[in-house]
């Protein structure tokens, strides 16, 4: 068993008077992919925001519990949520592009956070994001376009791209193809494949042929608790729970 | 519980039903080839060799209705367990009854010089269709006892195939002219064992089905093992 990047021990969340994670336990992989599933409403979405801390903003959301990365608590006191977020990257559900030069889209976080001083070094840090996203080939002739002129999967490779340019290490994705046809799905099933050599991934998704074709760990919750996590081959083919078993069959009412 | 999407119920539900129709058949067709063979029955032989047709056509319905679920309902868990098993059992099935047919085939080849010393093949025909009977109700209840019983007992007819084996020899060096029907009860038997054979490995995709372990090529104590750590 690899090291775990990351570590949920008795994560509760509420959101006012509502519990919408009971005491979560688990431990998410280094460089693997690992597929968060469930009904709609089931905290896997919540969970992962967690993970950096994107429920800070809800007003009457309240933490207890640990989410350790690296062995460090990111709800520390001490813990800089704008650093902790260039290691702990999102992607959305929809593309959400700034309206700015495709360019701009990569460079302007790595510009805040002075990770290139000259310009050149700027190209080439563009250009390295770019091409860790299978992107570049479409966009290198247009790089002063606006990155809304793309289409919907490349606007998607773009805010890919846009994140793995601040140098994360976890990259936290909310249903990031399902707004995408087929091709641009697999085109971005094919880059997360890539990139999990070098970050650790986790993913929410509706689609539960994705979590079977893309994860290697999956981790299925329902109303708030998380009933079973484990190798990807294994829940989908011999899930220890019924609830587990019902859902993937679909089977849930 | 039933699944949300109401026609995949039915989808599964018309596919066990297939396979054990095709069951039903196979299980008839061991018990009229023994018998046309201890008989010499050459109707009920020819009937036999006709109607493992039926079972070859049941084999292809099956294989296209798992293709269209397969398409249609990208099966997970427990279904693609029954699906990935009902692959195996229908291939398993057909044999059973291509090995049936084979019977009664040589009961009509052997008609120039037909046997009459079948020493225990009426037993042994009486076992191996148990053997079948059990494996299909395993098959239609899930029940792994059941399984592990059919798994347990195949033994019994491969020792009482390798008696016979040993005693259709004797025959023959007793006396040449015996070595032609000895041939054929010994080829009988071996069918039947055989049949059992296809039995036991229904019964093992019974359990792979049920429980999800593959107790293939596992010794009869380390799959009980097996099984008994799920409860546990």
């Amino acid at each position: 068993m690899k090291t775990p990047k990351i570590s949920i021990r008795d994560l509760k969340l509420w959101y006012g008077e509502s519990e919408a994670l009971h005491g979560i336990n688990v431990e998410f992989v280094e460089n693997q992919v690992t597929a968060l599933i469930g009904p709609s409403g089931c905290g896997k979405s919540t969970l992962l925001r967690c993970l950096n801390r994107m429920n800070d903003r809800i007003s009457g959301c309240r933490i207890e519990g640990e989410v350790l990365i690296d062995g460090d608590d990111i709800y520390a006191p001490e813990v800089d949520v704008v650093q902790l977020r260039t290691h702990v990257g999102m992607v959305f559900q929809k593309p959400n592009p700034f309206p700015k030069s495709i360019y701009e889209n990569v460079a302007y976080a790595p510009r805040i956070h002075g990770l290139a001083e000259k310009s050149s070094e700027m190209d080439e840090l563009v250009e390295t994001a770019l091409r860790r996203a299978s992107i570049w080939d479409e966009v290198k002739d247009k790089l002063n376009s606006p990155g809304t002129s793309l289409s919907g999967g490349q606007q998607q490779r773009l805010c890919i791209a846009r994140t793995i340019a601040v140098q994360p290490n976890v990259i936290l994705m909310d249903e990031p193809c399902s707004a995408l046809d087929p091709i641009a799905t697999a085109k971005i099933e094919e880059l997360i494949d890539e990139l999990k050599g070098e970050f650790t991934i986790i993913m929410v998704t509706h689609s539960m042929q994705q979590a079977a074709r893309i994860s290697d760990q999956t981790a299925f919750f329902y109303m708030g608790d998380l009933i079973e996590f484990g190798e990807t081959g294994k829940i989908f083919t011999q899930p220890e729970k019924q609830q587990t078993e019902d859902y993937i069959t679909g089977r849930f009412g | 519980m039933n699944h949300t999407i109401k026609r995949f119920d039915e989808e599964l539900d018309k596919l066990k039903e297939l396979v054990l129709t095709m069951g039903g058949l196979v299980e008839r067709a061991i018990g009229n080839a023994v018998q046309s063979m201890l008989e010499q029955d050459e109707a009920l032989a020819k009937r036999t060799i006709e109607q493992d047709d039926e079972i070859n056509d049941l084999e292809i319905e099956c294989d296209e209705m798992i293709r269209d679920i397969l398409v249609r309902r990208q099966p997970a868990a427990g279904d693609l367990r029954l699906i990935l098993g009902i692959i195996k059992v229908v291939t398993d099935l057909e044999r059973m009854g291509d090995l049936a047919a084979g019977i009664s085939k040589a009961m009509l080849t052997s008609q120039e010089n037909p046997p009459k010393n079948f020493s225990n093949l009426d037993i042994m025909g009486e076992k191996v269709q148990k053997q079948v009977k059990r494996t299909l109700n395993a098959l239609s209840r899930g029940d792994t006892n059941l399984s592990m019983k059919v798994i347990d007992k195949d033994q019994g007819i491969d020792k009482l195939y390798k008696r016979m084996y040993r005693e259709m020899l004797t025959y023959m060096l007793e006396d040449p002219r015996e070595i032609s029907s000895s041939i054929i009860v010994s080829n009988v038997a071996k069918s039947l064992e055989r049949i059992s054979d296809h039995a036991t490995n229904i019964s093992e995709m019974v359990v792979y089905i049920t429980r999800g372990h593959d107790i293939r090529h596992v010794e009869h104590d380390a799959a009980e093992k097996m099984l008994s750590g799920d409860d546990g």
